[in-house]
């Protein structure tokens, strides 16, 4: 408050004059204000007010950087739904953005309720799932890239899996049997086992193991020759699932990009209803286990739209930062053909720095200004939709 | 006071101030001056040229431009050159001297930023297959500062091996193919030779196979039964797996899987040899053309350059024509041969002692040099789309070589893409 102390203005003999203490307090304040905001300020208007006005008059003319722009009216917007490239990135950005931000919100909460019971090792396990989200993105789609080749990490576990397929399963069935058969069997004596007992499960999984090692020894079991899997996810155009209409259809490439994007951005997510989840008072649940809730209900009825604000919040930083997806496509870059992982942001880049031809400000605008539109519309509907569900 | 009015001081401020700081970076046009020297820039790629062009200003026409009052300011770009250059060239800051790639040359040139060379300085001494590279309506934009082909490398130890001969001037297509499976039989992990799905390789084969390209325009016919010849050809040897893509022996480029010691061939140009030098010095190697076709009974290949330009804004013309001279002097091309980094784009620099060597490295240079004139020879070039050309045929090779098109299906494809491509 008193930054400028009152004694200067006071001072006999001080002249009223244009100086900064002869100003009222108010003013004084919003000047200062003002003069801390400035920086800030003055990078807004630039790089921000000033770089979106001009590439919204860019957007109507023809400009290429270095000939004067004609104004051609709504033909860059017209153009830009007859390319299909642009069409290409459409399809893809919203499917990316709608798939991703379901899956990852849903895993992030699904994480973030583990890792709000009180288990041993929690901090452990909390600053592991986090490291994802530290680490430089570029650095994750590098490290995606190696094992998305086809003689790569991915496709070498799958190739194991299969080949071992016959052992594995036969483990999971054997185990199955042993847990039921020793449930039914306590049951019988009269002690209330549940069907996920740990301690029986120990038996089971213990036995099982050891079974399963007799039959692979005895040669009940082996491993099948297979030949390795030949999985092309990255240099590919195939488009899955194939029973889906062609508008539906994920480029196999595309999918490669959302499992990496999922990966990395649910600890973000999840770190934020970790911090909802503790903030739900523990009465609800007492309340909710005398009542004899289930853990389900527990969930969906309490969970679920205690942590509705925080929902908002990651549904529309999930929205907004996958409609705008650019890094990793700009990394995968010649591994992958361009059509099947183009999104909106990397196509206005694509027609802005061609590199080898004119750049085509005019449609790059044009389509940077869909894009934003695009977004805005994205969180308002989320917003709504969201907002009338609570009240 | 009002707030709207603080803030329209504070710009006011803010952008007298600034106007101030461009107003006094204004350079006047000077005459070249020994003692009041200008300073020229020159802006280029980075890997290995900051070095080269630091060497060459240090001993060999470094002395000779300073006396004429020059220095070379030298601006290496380490990625992405083309998109700096773009921007720079409508900034207004680019540097007064500028590589101008052959494969985006067109579009570069289009923007009506660069000086014609016509008059200027004489153009007569270097290779006119290279010149014309460079030439749009009659007049010569760029004086290409080295080139470079393609040449079929082999591994000398694998094809001993197998027991079969080394590759020469007039080996085909077929006769490569028998090479190329008998050393496939050497080993599960050994493959006859790299075969990348890009054009940048196959399109020698091409055409060899008669295939043409109209380089000014980009204009092509895909479904050309020189090209679905070659291509079936090509991708079917990669789908029997005797010739393999770099990528799946986890290397980036054909010359990186050469390197590994696997692969019997490979198509590379001399910057090959560098690689070699780093990371397989042991490993025995031999360079010959491109194989003739079976059909046409010729060869065929690239042409690989980059050009000197200048920027037509630029403050030092003079100074700038004499920077460009100086780099494309004979004293400076030859230096740069002898050191293997380069092949010089004077026809003169031929008849070089170098050249008469056999060690390998300059038997690979020879054969590099000679494979501009050696058959069916394309400029890397694809019209004013540059090397976006690449994209769908690129795309219909690798949707060949995995199984999921057919050889048509997929040329056809890239046609109208294609064609999509040229006439946005």
């Amino acid at each position: 408050m008193d930054l400028y102390g009152t004694k200067y203005n006071e001072e006999p003999g001080g002249r009223p004059g244009l100086t900064f203490n002869s100003l009222k307090r108010s003013t004084q304040e919003q000047i200062s204000a003002y003069l801390f905001l400035a920086p800030f300020l003055i990078t807004l208007a630039v790089f921000f007010l000033y770089s979106t006005g001009r590439a919204f008059y860019f957007s109507f003319t023809d400009y290429n950087l270095f000939a004067d722009p004609n104004w051609v009216g709504l033909e860059n917007y017209l153009s830009l739904f007859r390319q299909s490239l642009f069409l290409r990135a459409l399809q893809n950005t919203l499917l990316f953005s709608v798939i991703v931000t379901t899956v990852q919100t849903f895993l992030a909460l699904v994480m973030a309720t583990v890792l709000n019971q009180r288990i041993r090792g929690l901090a452990f396990f909390r600053a592991a799932y986090y490291i994802p989200s530290i680490a430089s993105s570029v650095v994750i789609t590098l490290i995606f890239m190696w094992m998305y080749q086809r003689r790569g990490l991915i496709n070498y576990l799958w190739t194991e899996a299969r080949r071992h397929a016959p052992i594995i399963l036969l483990f999971i069935a054997l185990v199955i049997v042993l847990q039921v058969a020793q449930v039914i069997w306590e049951r019988r004596r009269g002690y209330p086992a549940r069907w996920v007992d740990p301690a029986l499960f120990l038996i089971s999984f213990t036995v099982g193991a050891i079974g399963t090692l007799g039959a692979w020894v005895a040669g009940v079991v082996s491993v099948r020759p297979l030949p390795p899997v030949d999985f092309t996810w990255l240099a590919t155009r195939v488009r899955l699932p194939g029973w889906a209409p062609s508008f539906l259809r994920v480029p196999v490439p595309l999918v490669a990009i959302m499992i990496q994007n999922i990966f990395t951005t649910i600890p973000t997510m999840m770190i934020m209803y970790l911090a909802a989840l503790q903030g739900i008072p523990p009465s609800f649940y007492e309340a909710a286990d005398i009542e004899g809730a289930s853990v389900p209900q527990k969930f969906f009825r309490i969970t679920i739209p205690s942590v509705r604000p925080v929902t908002f919040l990651v549904v529309a930083l999930s929205l907004i930062g996958t409609l705008q997806m650019f890094d990793q496509v700009a990394i995968f870059g010649d591994a992958v053909p361009l059509e099947s992982v183009i999104t909106l942001s990397y196509y206005v880049y694509d027609r802005m720095f061609p590199g080898a031809q004119l750049p085509q400000v005019g449609l790059a605008s044009a389509a940077a200004m869909f894009l934003a539109i695009l977004t805005m519309l994205a969180v308002l509907v989320q917003r709504v939709f969201i907002k009338s569900e609570a009240e | 006071m009002d707030p709207r009015k603080v803030i329209a001081l504070l710009l006011g401020v803010l952008l007298a101030g600034a106007a101030g700081a461009f107003a006094g970076g204004e350079a006047e046009q000077a005459e070249p001056d020994p003692d009041d020297p200008v300073t020229v820039r020159v802006m280029g790629y980075g890997g290995q040229d900051p070095r080269i062009k630091a060497d060459l200003l240090e001993n060999v026409i470094g002395d000779h431009l300073e006396a004429q009052g020059i220095r070379v300011d030298y601006e290496p770009i380490e990625d992405d050159y083309n998109t700096m250059l773009y921007n720079q060239l409508s900034a207004g800051t680019a540097a007064d001297v500028v590589y101008i790639p052959v494969e985006t040359a067109p579009g570069i040139i289009a923007t009506g930023m660069i000086e014609p060379l016509d008059g200027l300085t004489d153009l007569s001494p270097y290779l006119a297959s290279l010149n014309e590279s460079f030439t749009f309506d009659g007049q010569t934009y760029g004086i290409a500062k080295d080139f470079n082909t393609l040449g079929m490398f082999y591994n000398k130890d694998l094809f001993d091996e197998a027991g079969v001969d080394y590759p020469d001037e007039n080996t085909t297509w077929d006769e490569l193919e028998e090479k190329m499976r008998a050393i496939d039989d050497l080993g599960d992990d050994v493959y006859g030779a790299a075969f990348p799905a890009q054009f940048e390789r196959m399109g020698a084969f091409a055409f060899a196979n008669g295939f043409e390209l109209d380089i000014e325009t980009g204009e092509a016919d895909l479904l050309d039964t020189a090209l679905v010849d070659t291509v079936e050809w090509y991708t079917g040897l990669v789908r029997e797996g005797v010739a393999v893509q770099p990528a799946d022996m986890g290397q980036g480029w054909g010359g990186g899987a050469f390197g590994t010691g696997d692969v019997g061939i490979a198509f590379e140009g001399a910057w090959l040899l560098g690689y070699l030098g780093d990371e397989a010095p042991h490993l025995e190697f031999g360079t010959t053309y491109i194989p003739r076709s079976p059909h046409t009974g010729e060869s065929g290949n690239f042409l690989y350059t980059v050009a000197y330009g200048i920027n037509n804004q630029t403050d030092h013309l003079e100074a700038s024509v004499a920077v460009l001279e100086a780099l494309t002097s004979p004293e400076a091309q030859q230096h740069v041969l002898e050191g293997g980094l380069a092949i010089p784009s004077r026809e003169e620099l031929l008849e070089l002692d170098y050249f008469e060597r056999d060690d390998r490295e300059a038997v690979a240079n020879r054969t590099i040099f000679e494979g501009a004139e050696h058959g069916n020879v394309y400029g890397f070039q694809f019209g004013e789309v540059g090397t976006d050309w690449l994209s769908p045929v690129d795309a219909a090779l690798s949707e060949i070589m995995t199984g999921e098109a057919s050889v048509e299906e997929a040329l056809q494809r890239a046609q109208r893409e294609l064609d999509e491509l040229l006439g946005r």
